[in-house]
């Protein structure tokens, strides 16, 4: 610590910043960058990850508060230029919605009855974990968010993150007091979902842009889709819950289907972790999808 | 003054450039969406390494720009040394052409920062297009470097004035 201050001292002393250092250090980044080539799951780097998060989360949080207002403000900039068109769309939304809202109240009467049937077993409920996103990689290649909730609230890595609108990724890294979400969006993002009314299992794909892609695990025949289909988790895999929406289809680009996310990255602020265990199914049954959760039969309650 | 405080502000104007590039990367991690994420926030860890490497380089060891760039990769969750290699290979370049910037006019500066971060850029998409094993879109990472080279001016002022005035200033 000494010598820094004496360095400057001396104002133009060339040996502090030697190249022998800096190219010791390129060679360390690089060996690094090759080491997690090879094992982008090693323990030691998660633990690093996820020790380094929990560390910059009192800091986070600290500044999380601020930086919301102030992309408040300037996000309303623009919304006064065409408060009124949002308006009419706002209320033209509301009439449909409340339309919604019947139907919703009347459905809501018939599964009260069919829920008074001696037959019926409660799926197992999801233990919901708010939580506030309190950083965000800005990062053309990484897209992940950092959520003030870890393992001292049950947080676990694989389960689904939503917000208000929809599926927003799932946990990788979990600290004691916050973790990381890893957003649909990302090139390592893989979701099994499936699209409403084509009846077909697929896995959505992240490709660093704003909207993921389906691939499909047998790819037998070409898939007939219609835009504007709802693509929902499959909960293949057994860590997410099947049925939580993830988006639409947005048309076809090449062999791939775009998918247009619910969720709105920009304006994600509370999360909802879905801390879930699906109800046991025989041991070993890896290679069939599990069972939808509503349509299963008697099964025991879980946590 | 007090020796003990004196000594203090010594350490604390020898560690001012490392201790705005890790500030620079907590804002990089933090979710600052400008006008509603329709301007990327910029890399501002970038204009420190570049500034301190061609005016004051002993302000700025390689040490601490691996550190920098370290904590951003593990705070972003890319793959570890992607970053401080970016950051130290910039500081390499840099101070290997340090003597054609020192005492140049900031607009060929300014050139030379929108060079060095175009360098940046191809080994960062080429590196993540290796390790993701497709070619990567690189709009939104040409677009973030964008920003960052807009901004510099602002900063290369703001850190000229802080570098002339407060650090070197004894």
């Amino acid at each position: 610590m000494e010598f820094l201050g004496q360095d400057r001292r001396e104002g133009l002393g060339r040996k502090a910043n030697s190249r022998f250092v800096l190219f010791l250090l390129i060679a360390v980044s690089v060996l690094l960058l090759l080491s997690s080539l090879y094992s982008a799951q090693a323990s030691v780097f998660k633990k690093a990850r996820e020790g380094v998060i929990d560390a910059a989360s009192p800091v986070l949080e600290f500044f999380a508060g601020p930086i919301a207002y102030f992309n408040d403000v300037t996000g309303s900039v623009s919304d006064y230029f065409n408060v009124l068109e949002q308006n009419k769309a706002l209320r033209q939304e509301n009439a449909e919605l409340r339309q919604w809202m019947e139907q919703a109240l009347e459905l809501r009467e018939t599964v009260a009855a069919y829920q008074g049937l001696q037959s019926y077993a409660a799926p197992p409920q999801a233990q919901p974990i708010d939580a506030y996103v309190i950083g965000e990689a800005n990062d053309a290649f990484a897209r992940s968010m950092i959520v003030n909730a870890g393992r001292i609230r049950n947080v676990e890595s694989g389960q689904a993150v939503v917000d208000e609108k929809g599926l927003v990724g799932r946990i990788v890294d979990t600290g004691a007091h916050a973790s990381r979400v890893l957003l649909l969006t990302d090139i390592q993002s893989r979701v099994p979902v499936y699209i409403e009314g084509a009846d077909v299992e697929g896995i959505l794909v992240g490709k660093t842009r704003d909207d993921p892609t389906i691939s499909f695990t047998e790819s037998s025949a070409p898939i007939e889709v219609i835009p504007g289909q709802r693509v929902l988790t499959s909960g293949a895999g057994g860590v997410m819950p099947r049925g939580l929406p993830v988006g639409f289809v947005e048309g076809m680009a090449g062999d791939d289907i775009l998918i247009n996310l619910y969720t709105n990255y920009v304006r994600t602020r509370l999360v909802r972790i879905i801390n879930y265990e699906f109800p046991a199914i025989g041991a070993g049954g890896a290679e069939e999808a599990p069972t939808p959760v509503e349509s299963d039969g008697p099964a025991p309650a879980e946590g | 003054m007090g020796y003990r405080a004196e000594n203090l502000l010594r350490l604390f104007k020898a560690a001012a450039p490392t201790l705005l590039g890790i500030f620079g990367v907590i804002i990089l991690a933090l979710p600052v969406r400008l006008f509603e994420g329709a301007i990327p926030t910029p890399i501002i860890p970038l204009v420190i390494v570049f500034f301190w490497s061609i005016y004051g380089p002993n302000y700025l060891p390689a040490l601490s720009v691996f550190l920098i760039g370290l904590l951003q990769d593990l705070l972003t969750g890319g793959p570890l040394g992607l970053w401080a290699g970016v950051y130290l290979v910039a500081q390499f370049v840099v101070m290997s052409q340090r003597s054609y910037f020192m005492g140049r006019e900031q607009k060929v500066v300014w050139l030379g920062f929108a060079l060095v971060a175009a360098g940046a850029s191809v080994i960062l998409w080429l590196v993540m297009s290796l390790m993701s094993g497709v070619l990567l879109p690189a709009g939104a990472l040409l677009f973030q470097m964008l920003a960052t080279v807009m901004i510099y001016p602002l900063f290369g002022v703001a850190f000229g004035e802080l570098h002339r005035r407060v650090l070197v200033e004894v």
